[in-house]
């Protein structure tokens, strides 16, 4: 296929995953703010501007920190390149770009949901429910995966955007419990945004909490809960969402695929890497199946998932390097 | 029943003095659409109007809209679509296709000989300094032989009825015509959204044209290729036919390609692919000759393909349509069309051109000169309705700004007697009027012959009075209908059976 075409999909791929990452992480931390009053206002919007890396470009644009701001920045605002509005205007263009060598339902079902985003605005979301429109753009993402399985070929174009889609993936996994965990592991100095006779550090309410607005903004709470029964702390968590290897948001299954859409691509069978690509893949995921939860939090969850992300870009650079370039 | 007033959607229906595409002088429908005039009368405007909704929908989704500037942000816009059909009897089309087919058979004689012998220059058929000198000339490809001497492989002619219903060629299109995916898909919106008309009229199916293109287009690979590799060439995502490039692409299942997926070594074409180069052996392209190749053509272009022209000179590649076929839609040659037919074909020009008046011919001259008020000017090197003067709809100021140019520059210019352009019934707010239409069929040339599928592309001037058709300037399209000429036998397969319908003409 063409490189140009490859591209493409590979970045549909990731402005998809990326629109409903950042549905649910706002939906989720919106609603984690209105069942923990306790938690101010200002950390709670401040961990997710962590975690998307975006404080300063916040900061440069907004005067206060609150839930309108949050909502428009993250939802609407087309000078932040991670916000839904500018993901799915992305994902759009480059789907304009290959009409042609992605199936007409897809073209559609991503071209209605760029015109759907019409219909919204930050006053229509708080008034209607912000949880309504965050679970309307997570069911247009799912629609598109839908749509994609069912109607593009088993081919190259596939593999390049579900690529796209998992290493968008494995990174927004990766990043979103890093911030989590900075926040959540004993770190006094929030103390000032936390009412002074509230319980902090592991093991509080606030961790609990905390821990499951992580695992919900992955959609993981339900799936962890039939795998641990013994309750929810940190390290259980970072197993979880780093480890499990059936956890579709998982670093490690999340790594896994796109291992497995890299080998398809250069029909590979064995173990031994045919590009730059396919180590740093391969090196990763075997890194993954071979850890324990552990040894990651003995060296470090942070230090950890730094690595991760770093990773997680390199792959990237290493893959627009090997097909991508034009 | 007096039909000339029915009650319906015709109601208050006027023809003002113009030939009506589907109601006739004494206010009656045409027989060959009476069923269809019943059906469409009968409808409330509601009905009508939800329909026209759902059309609009279904072309927002799929991303067939044009933006409209000045806004902060660009406010996307659906094509304008008329649902009421233009309909074609079955034997009028049978004389157009003929005539077109005609036509275009002498514009690639012509092409082939003024890239060669230069024959009916020489015969002085056709002034010399005209085709030499027009600007769409490329003296760079005298003596290139493309396969089959086809140079138009795709060619888009307009028609228009005058007052009377003659049917007269206004131009043809021998470049890089558009506006066939909309041919196309009217005719799939329609379906969707009004299937009982197909039901109750025997409409000529269209949808084999893709098919025909690509056959013509593997048909004209260079001679050494078993089995082409066969691409589409746009200029990319900004040009305002992008979709048509993408449509064309994915309906015949080849990829689409910019100048910058492609590069020449060794004077073969390759695209840059994910398992790295492969060869290309025949390019419709969507791009101007100007911008083709940076080598030889315009230096800035970044839209073409450095080394191409000698990669077709080379006859490594096939490029549709051929490189140089503006010469033969230059709208000065345009006059000498019949002529052409006569002297390649030996017959006379079955479909009648609109008189042209050449101010760079002095016999000409004052009479174009002095009736500018009366005349339609065109300028011989524009497209889209840019270029224009409407005389009697034009201002003092317009008419003598005209006149310094055509004094200044004779060659650039034509002038023709304004054609009351027919109308067909378009739906308006709650009811049908009266807008002037074109139509452009695609005629399509490979090496075993001319075809063209039943229809084409009509054009409506949505606005009032306006005869501009073309789309950036207002304009809109609707379904264009052959009829069958025999009772046409429909089938519908549902796995192994098959269900046989006949169906009156």
């Amino acid at each position: 296929m063409l490189s140009r075409h490859a591209d493409s999909a590979f970045w549909i791929g990731r402005y998809i995953e990326r629109a409903e990452a950042t549905a649910r992480m706002i939906d989720v931390h919106y609603h984690y703010g209105l069942e923990s009053p306790l938690v101010g206002e200002t950390l709670r919007w401040s961990s997710i501007l962590a975690i998307s890396d975006t404080e300063k470009k916040y900061r440069d644009r907004y005067k206060t920190l609150d839930e309108r701001n949050i909502i428009h920045f993250f939802a609407f605002d087309q000078d932040n390149p991670s916000s839904i509005a500018s993901s799915i205007n992305f994902a759009r263009e480059n789907a304009r770009s290959i009409r042609d060598a992605i199936s007409s339902e897809m073209w559609q079902t991503v071209n209605k949901w760029y015109l759907g985003m019409r219909s919204w605005n930050v006053d229509t979301v708080l008034k209607v429910s912000p949880h309504s429109f965050f679970t309307w753009v997570k069911n247009e993402s799912h629609l598109f995966q839908g749509i994609t399985n069912r109607t593009l070929m088993m081919g190259e174009t596939r593999d390049f955007h579900d690529a796209g889609r998992f290493l968008e993936r494995a990174d927004q996994s990766a990043r979103i419990l890093d911030v989590k965990y900075h926040d959540l592991l004993p770190s006094f100095t929030k103390q000032t945004a936390i009412a002074d006779d509230e319980p902090i550090g592991v093991g509080g309410t606030v961790d609990d909490h905390g821990w499951l607005a992580v695992l919900k903004s992955v959609g993981a709470f339900e799936m962890f809960r039939k795998t641990y029964h013994e309750g929810v702390t940190a390290g259980r968590v970072a197993e979880f969402l780093i480890l499990n290897p059936k956890f579709p948001a998982s670093v490690r299954h999340s790594i896994g695929r796109v291992d497995g859409c890299l080998k398809r691509i250069s029909s590979s069978n064995d173990s031994s890497p045919r590009n730059r690509a396919e180590r740093s893949v391969g090196k990763l995921y075997q890194e993954l199946n071979y850890m324990s939860a552990d040894e990651i939090i003995g060296d470090g969850l942070h230090e950890f998932l730094d690595q991760v992300q770093n990773r997680c870009t390199e792959i990237g650079e290493d893959i627009r390097e090997c097909y991508l370039r034009i | 029943m007096n039909l000339a007033k029915p009650s319906g959607l015709f109601e208050c229906f006027q023809q003002d003095g113009f030939f009506d595409e589907m109601i006739g002088l004494n206010g009656e429908p045409r027989s060959f659409c009476r069923q269809l005039f019943e059906t469409l009368n009968a409808m409330s405007p509601d009905d009508f109007r939800a329909r026209c909704e759902l059309a609009d929908l279904t072309l927002m989704n799929q991303g067939i809209t044009f933006t409209v500037y000045g806004h902060e942000a660009g406010i996307e816009k659906p094509f304008p679509v008329d649902l009421v059909p233009r309909v074609i009897p079955a034997s009028e089309w049978t004389q157009l296709e003929k005539g077109l087919t005609q036509r275009v058979q002498a514009l690639n004689l012509f092409l082939h000989d003024v890239y060669h012998e230069g024959k009916i220059l020489t015969d002085g058929v056709i002034p010399r300094e005209l085709v030499v000198n027009a600007p769409n000339y490329r003296r760079e490809f005298v003596g290139a032989n493309p396969p089959g001497g086809i140079y138009i492989h795709i060619c888009g002619t307009d028609l228009i009825r005058d007052g009377d219903g003659t049917y007269r060629v206004l131009e043809d299109n021998c470049r890089t015509p558009s506006g066939v995916s909309y041919m196309l898909e009217n005719r799939i919106i329609l379906m969707r959204v009004f299937p009982s008309l197909f039901r109750e009229n025997s409409v000529r199916p269209i949808d084999d044209y893709t098919s025909i293109l690509l056959a013509n287009l593997r048909s004209i690979k260079p001679s050494r290729v078993e089995t082409p590799t066969v691409v589409v060439l746009t200029p990319g995502v900004y040009n305002s036919a992008y979709f048509e490039h993408c449509f064309l692409a994915q309906q015949m299942g080849v990829e689409l390609v910019e100048g910058r997926d492609l590069f020449v070594e060794d004077n073969y074409v390759f695209m840059k692919t994910t398992s790295g180069p492969k060869r290309v052996d025949v390019i419709y392209r969507r791009v101007d000759d100007d911008f083709l190749d940076p080598l030889v053509f315009r230096q800035e272009s970044a839209l073409g393909v450095p080394g191409l022209v000698n990669a077709y000179r080379a006859g490594n590649v096939s490029i549709a349509n051929g490189i140089g076929t503006g010469v033969a839609d230059d709208k000065v040659i345009y006059s000498y069309v019949p002529d052409m037919i006569k002297y390649y074909l030996d017959e006379d020009a079955i479909i009648p051109s609109v008189e042209t008046y050449l101010p760079w011919r002095e016999d000409h001259k004052q009479h174009v000169l002095t009736n500018l008020d009366k005349l339609v000017v065109k300028a011989t090197n524009e497209s889209g309705g840019y270029g224009m003067l409407i005389g009697p709809q034009a201002t003092r100021t317009e008419i003598e700004e005209f006149r310094d140019k055509i004094l200044a520059d004779p060659r650039g210019y034509i002038a023709q007697p304004l054609i009351s352009l027919s109308r067909s019934p378009c739906f308006v707010e709650d009811h049908f009027e009266g807008r002037h239409v074109d139509l452009r069929p695609y005629i399509l040339c490979g090496l075993d012959g001319v075809k063209i599928v039943p229809g084409g592309l009509t054009r409506v001037a949505m606005r009032k009075g306006s005869y501009v058709v073309n789309s950036s300037q207002g304009g809109g399209s609707k379904d264009t209908w052959v009829l069958g000429s025999s009772p046409m036998v429909q089938e519908q397969r549902m796995g192994d059976m098959v269900q046989r319908q006949v169906l009156d003409a």
